[in-house]
C-alpha cells in the first residue's frame, strides 16, 4: 500500500475511533428488529403448546420438556465454560437453588393465598390432557414466571458470591470452588425440614418456617405443575437469544478473548475479572430459571440429588460435546444426550461410563467439541468440514 | 516533557534480579530501541511497563499520569499498547474480531444494550466494523478478515498483532521482537510498516529487536540492557561503538 493512501486512512482512523466512542444511534427505528425474535419465540412457544403437544402425545411431550430444560442448562453453562473458558463444575447447584427458591414461592404462595398448592394455570401452562373450558392463562401463570425470575435472581446472587472471589485468580480455582458449592447446596437442602402440608401449618410456621420447609432428604413434593411446552420453549428460546446476542457483542467478544488468551485480553483493555464474573452470574441466572422449570415439571420430585455432581457432569458433557462456545452445538448436544438414554437401554444403564468415554474420545479427536466456537449456521463451519483433509494439513503449524 | 517516563524500575524473581533501576524517557513520536542479549530482561521491562508484573521499585508515567500500580487493562486504557514476543492472538476468533476486542475500551454500549439490541449497540457495531475493516486494509489483511487468526501465515500473525495493538488507540506502542522469524523480504516490509505506523498515527514506539539491521536503521535512540541493567543509552552510532555493548554481545574478552 502506498504512503499517501496510508496517511489518509490513518488520519481518518481518529474519526472512526470517535465514531465508536460516540456510537450515536441512527434515525432508523430499531424496535422491530430488537423485538421481532422475541415475538417469534413467543409464537413458537404458543404453537408448541397448542399444536405440538397434541401431535407428540404425552410421552414425547414430556421428553420434549426435559430436552428444553436441558437446553437452557447447556446453553447457560456454555456462557461460562464455552465463552470465557472457565471451568464450572457445579452448575447443578444453581439449578437446585433456582428450583427450590421458585418452588418455595409457588408452593407457599398458593398454599397461603389460594388455600391449595395445586396449579392454577390456563391452557398455556401445565400439561392438561383436556383443555376444554380453560382460559389461555390463569392467575398461576403470573405467579409462575415471577417465581422463576426470583429463583433465577437468587441463583445469580449466589453466582456473584461464588464467582467474585474465585474468578479474581487465574487458574482452576473455579472448578474446585464450584464443585464444593454444588455439594454444599445439596447438603443444605438435605438439612431442611419437611414441607408444610396445610395453609394453617404454613401460617403458623411463618416465613422462616416456610423457607426452611423444603422437604429435606425426601425431596420437595407437591409443587404445582406449571411447566409446559409453552414455558419451556419460551425460556429455551430466550436463553439462546440472549446468549447469541451476548456472543455477538463487545461483551461476548471480551469473554471469548479471555478464553483464548487472558494475558493478551488484559493487555487489550479487557477487564478480565469483571468479564468472567458477569458470564458466571448470567449463567447462574439461567441455570436458576432452568431449575424452576424442572421443579414444576410433571413427574419430577425435586430432591437434593439435583444439586449433585452427577447432574453437573451431565450438563458439562453437553457443553463439551457440542463445542466449547457454540450455542447451537450445546443445544444440539442437549437434545442428543437427553434422548440417547431413552432409546438405548445400554446408554441408560452405563451412562456415566459411556459419556465419560465419549468425552475422552472427543478430547482426542476434536478437542474443541463438535462445532468448536462456531454455530451451525456459520458458513465456514461447513466449508471447514468439507475441506477437512486440506485444512488439516495447512493448520498443522 | 517526555511522553513515557520510567524511573528506577526494578523487579526480582526470587533471587534473580531480572531488571534493576531501569530508566527511560520516550518523547512523543520517538522511535526508540531496547536491545540486549537473550535473558537480559527486555521482555520483563515490557511486562513491568504494561502491568503484567508489578515493579518492586520505581515509577512509570505516561503523559504525566502514574501507571505504576494500575492493572494491565487500565494501563491499556491510558494509552500503552503492546505486542508479544510469542504471538498471543485470539486464535479461534476471526481476524477482524481480534481487532474488535482491542476496541473494547472505547465501546460505551455494554451488555444491556447488546441483549436488547438497542440502537446504540447497532451503531457501535457498525462503527466497529468500519474502523476495524479499515485497519485491516491498512495492514494488508482485509482479504482475511473472517478467517480464524490461528490459520494466518506467520508473518500475517505478526502484523495482525501490531494492528490489534493499534486498534486500542494507543499513545505508545511497545513491540517485542516483531521481526523474529521473518524472512529478509518480510523484514524489509516490516521496517516500512513500523515507520509508517509511527508517522501516520503519531505514536511513540519502543522496539525490542535482535536484528541489528532493523534496529540501527529504525531507532533514533537505543537502550542496551545486560543482566537487567542499562549499560548504554544513546544514538545507534554511539551505542554501536560502546565497548561495554560490544563486550555484552561478544562475551567478556577471554578471562
Ligand atoms: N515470571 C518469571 N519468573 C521467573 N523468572 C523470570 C520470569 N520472567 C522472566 N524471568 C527471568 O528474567 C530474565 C529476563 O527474562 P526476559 O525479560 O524474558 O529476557 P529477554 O526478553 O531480554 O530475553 C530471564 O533470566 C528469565 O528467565
Ligand atoms: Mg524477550
Amino acid at each position: 500500500m502506498n504512503g499517501r493512501a496510508w496517511k489518509n486512512m490513518a488520519s481518518s482512523d481518529a474519526n472512526l475511533l470517535s465514531l465508536i466512542t460516540a456510537s450515536r444511534p441512527g434515525a432508523a427505528p430499531t424496535l422491530l428488529r430488537s423485538a421481532l425474535p422475541v415475538v417469534v419465540i413467543v409464537a413458537l412457544a404458543v404453537m408448541a403448546q397448542v399444536v405440538l403437544k397434541g401431535l407428540l402425545g404425552g410421552y414425547y411431550a414430556d421428553l420434549a420438556i426435559t430436552i428444553g430444560v436441558n437446553i437452557v442448562l447447556a446453553v447457560s453453562l456454555t456462557i461460562v465454560n464455552g465463552f470465557t473458558g472457565q471451568f464450572s463444575m457445579g452448575h447443578a447447584g444453581f439449578l437446585a437453588v433456582g428450583g427450590y427458591v421458585s418452588g418455595a414461592v409457588t408452593y407457599y404462595f398458593s398454599l397461603t393465598q389460594w388455600g391449595s398448592a395445586a396449579a392454577a394455570g390456563g391452557r398455556l401452562s401445565g400439561m392438561p390432557l383436556s383443555t376444554e373450558g380453560l382460559a389461555w392463562l390463569g392467575a398461576g401463570d403470573v405467579l409462575f414466571p415471577v417465581a422463576l425470575l426470583i429463583g433465577g435472581l437468587v441463583s445469580a446472587l449466589l453466582g456473584l458470591a461464588v464467582g467474585l472471589p474465585s474468578l479474581r485468580l487465574r487458574g482452576d480455582y473455579l472448578a474446585i470452588v464450584t464443585l464444593g458449592f454444588g455439594e454444599i447446596i445439596r447438603v443444605v437442602i438435605q438439612q431442611s425440614g419437611p414441607a408444610l402440608k396445610t395453609p394453617e401449618a404454613a401460617e403458623q410456621a411463618g416465613v422462616l418456617g416456610m423457607a426452611t420447609g423444603l422437604g429435606g432428604a425426601l425431596g420437595f413434593g407437591g409443587l404445582p405443575k406449571y411447566t409446559s411446552l409453552f414455558w419451556v420453549v419460551l425460556f429455551a428460546g430466550l436463553t439462546m437469544l440472549v446468549a447469541y446476542r451476548i456472543k455477538t457483542s463487545t461483551s461476548g467478544r471480551a469473554m471469548l478473548s479471555v478464553r483464548e488468551d487472558e494475558i493478551a485480553a488484559e493487555a487489550m483493555g479487557v477487564n478480565t475479572t469483571r468479564t468472567k464474573v458477569w458470564a458466571f452470574v448470567i449463567a447462574a441466572f439461567f441455570a436458576g430459571i432452568a431449575g424452576g422449570l424442572y421443579a414444576h415439571k410433571l413427574g419430577v420430585a425435586l430432591g437434593p440429588v439435583d444439586a449433585g455432581f452427577q447432574r453437573s457432569f451431565d450438563i458439562i458433557i453437553m457443553v463439551v460435546l457440542g463445542g466449547l462456545g457454540s450455542i447451537s452445538g450445546a443445544a444440539l448436544a442437549a437434545v442428543v444426550v437427553t434422548m440417547l438414554p431413552e432409546y438405548l437401554r445400554a446408554v441408560a444403564d452405563y451412562r456415566m461410563i459411556i459419556f465419560a468415554l465419549a468425552l475422552i474420545l472427543m478430547m482426542i479427536l476434536r478437542p474443541k467439541g463438535l462445532l468448536g466456537v462456531r454455530e451451525v449456521w456459520d458458513a465456514d463451519l461447513w466449508r471447514g468440514l468439507f475441506r477437512r483433509g486440506k485444512s488439516a494439513k495447512g493448520g498443522g503449524k | 516533557m517526555s511522553l513515557l517516563i520510567a524511573q528506577g524500575v526494578s523487579k526480582s524473581f526470587g533471587g534473580l534480579k531480572a531488571v534493576q533501576g531501569f530508566a527511560l524517557e520516550l518523547p512523543e513520536r520517538g522511535l526508540y530501541g531496547l536491545i540486549g542479549p537473550n535473558g537480559a530482561g527486555k521482555t520483563t521491562v515490557f511486562n513491568l511497563l504494561t502491568g503484567v508484573y508489578r515493579p518492586d521499585e520505581g515509577t512509570v508515567k505516561l503523559a504525566g499520569r502514574e501507571l505504576t500500580r494500575l492493572r494491565p487493562n487500565r494501563i491499556a486504557g491510558e494509552g500503552l499498547a503492546r505486542t508479544f514476543q510469542n504471538i498471543r492472538l485470539f486464535g479461534e476468533l476471526s481476524v477482524i474480531d481480534n481487532l474488535k476486542v482491542a476496541c473494547h475500551l472505547r465501546c460505551p454500549h455494554g451488555m444491556p444494550a447488546a441483549v436488547l439490541r438497542l440502537a446504540g449497540h447497532r451503531a457501535q457495531e457498525r462503527a466497529l466494523a468500519e474502523r476495524c475493516g479499515r485497519l485491516l486494509e491498512m495492514f494488508g489483511l482485509a482479504s482475511r478478515a473472517h478467517e480464524q487468526a490461528r490459520n494466518l501465515p506467520y508473518g500475517d500473525q505478526r502484523r495482525l498483532e501490531i494492528a490489534r495493538a493499534i486498534a486500542t488507540g494507543p499513545k505508545v506502542l511497545l513491540l517485542d521482537e516483531p521481526a523474529a522469524g521473518m524472512n529478509p523480504q518480510e523484514k524489509k516490509e516490516l521496517r516500512t510498516l513500523i515507520r509508517s505506523v509511527r508517522d501516520t498515527f503519531g505514536l511513540a514506539v519502543l522496539l525490542i529487536e535482535h536484528d541489528m539491521g532493523v534496529v540501527m536503521d529504525l531507532c533514533e535512540r537505543i537502550t542496551v540492557l545486560d543482566y537487567g541493567k542499562v549499560i548504554a543509552h544513546g544514538p545507534p552510532e554511539q551505542v554501536q561503538k560502546d565497548p561495554k555493548v560490544i563486550e555484552a554481545y561478544l562475551g567478556a574478552p577471554a578471562a
